[in-house]
């Protein structure tokens, strides 16, 4: 399966499978999701797959993302923590963190379909780059099952935490 | 204890609320990987404190390692997602307060009229659901050590990884 990707965009683009405004009025802009095996375009970042739902409804999201041009490798002991914080703590309905490349963690995304963005005061991942926290529109996030635990690992070295098996897993 | 928890026999794929109360089921939950399934009586049992400490010690090896955890009880969600952060442990927890499970799985621990728990267990599993190990703890020193776990998280890993022996170039 090919690597999923979001990035910031003014309109929805072409060839995304998903997309949603930011902001109360969609005055940020949007987000938008590919399926492709390369960079659909310049500063797209790949994201845990199971995030992505067109059918998705409005959701708030701390979005992070690191400064244009920074990054910390994946194994960076820092974003372990951030994982294991999240792991640890209560649930959140999205989570995924953003990778380029095979190794660079770029930021994440953690996001609740409430009306409040209350359950997101505390991401760990803001600790790391910084965060703003947005209004997302519907047709963009689904639901990611809660990681299963104590699991900090990627599986495979160019993928996105907490996508949760290798492909050739045996069944 | 059931006769069918033994090395070689497929646990059903039962489905059961996490401490977060969503649905799971037991072969999502292993994906493709090595598993502890590990039933224990409740928050309230000294004895399944005592076997949490060891666990959240071999937890931090097991994040690293491509293995998971899960335990089950008959605690309400609730309970179960206050006694998991308590401990801090960073594994799923499930819960069974309806009892069908332990009674499908023949665990009940019949000598307790009060709590109606599971019989402490502890299973290995390879990610199809078949039992690697089954250590009864319904007294203490049934349950399996860290170095058990690890010795059967390695075996089982050695058959499911076909690049256990580092690929030559």
């Amino acid at each position: 399966m090919s690597p999923c990707w979001v990035a910031r965009c003014s309109t929805r683009p072409r060839g995304a499978i998903a997309s949603a405004t930011l902001g109360d009025d969609g005055s940020d802009g949007m987000l938008a999701a590919w399926q492709a095996d390369d960079e659909p375009q310049p500063g797209a970042v790949k994201i845990d797959p199971r995030c992505i739902d067109a059918d998705g409804d409005a959701a708030w999201a701390s979005l992070v993302l690191a400064p244009r041009g920074t990054w910390l490798l994946f194994d960076d002991v820092a974003v372990s923590h951030a994982i294991r914080s999240v792991l640890a703590g209560p649930p959140v309905d999205v989570v995924s963190t953003f990778v380029t490349g095979d190794d660079r963690f770029v930021g994440a995304i953690t996001a609740v379909h409430d009306d409040e963005p209350t359950r997101l005061r505390d991401d760990p991942f803001a600790a790391i780059f910084p965060t703003c926290l947005v209004r997302v529109g519907p047709g963009l996030l689904g639901r990611t099952p809660t990681p299963v635990g104590p699991m900090t690992q990627r599986y495979g070295a160019a993928n996105p935490w907490p996508w949760d098996r290798f492909p050739e897993a045996r069944a | 204890m059931n006769a069918d928890l033994v090395p070689g026999r497929h646990l059903p794929d039962f489905r059961l609320p996490d401490h977060v109360g969503n649905q799971r089921s037991l072969s999502d939950l292993a994906g493709g990987d090595p598993m502890l399934l590990h039933f224990y009586r409740g928050w309230w049992c000294p004895k399944e404190q005592a076997y949490f400490r060891k666990l959240l010690q071999l937890q931090d090896e097991a994040e690293v390692a491509y293995t998971r955890f899960v335990s089950v009880s008959v605690d309400t969600a609730e309970e179960s997602a206050a006694f998991r952060a308590g401990l801090g442990a960073r594994w799923t927890f499930l819960s069974d307060h309806e009892r069908r499970c332990v009674h499908e799985l023949g665990l009940l621990e019949t000598t307790d009229r009060s709590h109606n728990p599971f019989v402490p267990t502890v299973l290995v599993l390879e990610p199809d659901l078949r039992i690697h190990a089954a250590f009864n703890g319904y007294w203490f020193w049934g349950r399996p050590t860290n170095e058990e776990l690890r010795q059967a998280f390695r075996t089982i890993t050695r058959s499911i990884r076909s690049d256990w022996e580092v690929p030559a170039r």
